[in-house]
């Protein structure tokens, strides 16, 4: 473990968490935005688990799983959402969806 | 040596991956670049040392979360929708020097992290008896509790779900009786 530099880890899960920034703010379809999300949440658990195994810990992995476990949760609301939005409104974009623009 | 060869190897796939979940116009292109980019993630966890993350990874984020994807993507009829262009373009390019601006200020609060980070207390626990006991104990032990606050909003959101996804009819007909 002490053959990879953890900056390795962080510059892997930079990377991965600007593209799935990138992804939020380009995406158009509903559910590519969520997809987009999950890249997000899997650069983070990249991250802690690379400071993990840099600093010989388990905090971090620890987290990974409640994260893990919370992004389930998350494609769970987030999907039944997405098809209410979509059983009532007929969309999949996300600029069509304007009844709380004021 | 081997080892941060591998690590590049799954690095690499995982961001070449991760381009394309963003670039790719078919959703279900998408969705099978996504799970492409759940393993090499998967690669990477086992290749830090952190075994159980990574099944887990494979066990639930690989073969669960991206089977719900499908199921979601598939059971829904898109053709109802009006078909536009899959990307905001001008708007992506626009935000992209913001962007690029979240990138510098993660590197430069990484590197001054990395200085700080502390010395760990569990590395020859864990080179004695394996990664998993350690993660376990702990989790166990020190987190109990968090765990079973986690597994409470598990069944919040699983509640959640069925509330949302249900139809609109079968939610109001009984209060008309």
């Amino acid at each position: 473990m002490k053959t990879i530099p953890v900056e390795a880890y962080f510059v892997v899960s930079m990377i991965l968490f600007g593209l799935g920034i990138l992804g939020l703010v380009v995406r158009r379809n509903l559910i590519t935005v969520l997809m987009s999300l999950e890249v997000a949440l899997n650069a983070v658990n990249v991250a802690f688990v690379g400071a993990d195994a840099h600093m010989g810990l388990v905090e971090g992995q620890i987290f990974a799983l409640f994260i893990i476990a919370l992004a389930a949760v998350e494609a769970a609301v987030g999907l039944g959402i997405i098809i209410a939005i979509f059983r009532y409104r007929y969309v999949e974009s996300t600029d069509e969806i304007t009844d709380m623009r004021g | 040596m081997v080892r941060f060869l591998i690590f590049l190897l799954f690095s690499a796939w995982a961001i070449v991956s991760a381009v394309g979940v963003v670039t790719f116009a078919n959703p279900i292109y998408v969705i099978l670049w996504l799970l492409s980019c759940l393993i090499a993630i998967a690669g990477i966890f086992f290749v830090a040392g952190a075994e159980l993350v990574g099944a887990l990874q494979l066990l639930i984020y690989a073969v669960a979360i991206a089977v719900f994807y499908v199921f979601v993507l598939t059971a829904v009829p898109w053709e109802k929708a009006v078909k536009k262009d899959s990307h905001y373009r001008t708007e992506g390019i626009l935000s992209l020097p913001v962007v690029l601006l979240l990138y510098l200020e993660m590197i430069i609060v990484f590197l001054l992290g990395v200085v700080a980070s502390p010395e760990g207390k569990f590395r020859e626990a864990m080179a004695k008896i394996g990664n998993a006991e350690v993660v376990g104990s702990v989790l166990f032990t020190k987190y109990f509790f968090a765990f079973e606050v986690v597994s409470l909003v598990l069944l919040i959101g699983m509640i959640g779900a069925v509330l949302i996804g249900r139809k609109e009819s079968q939610t109001y007909e009984d209060d008309t009786g």
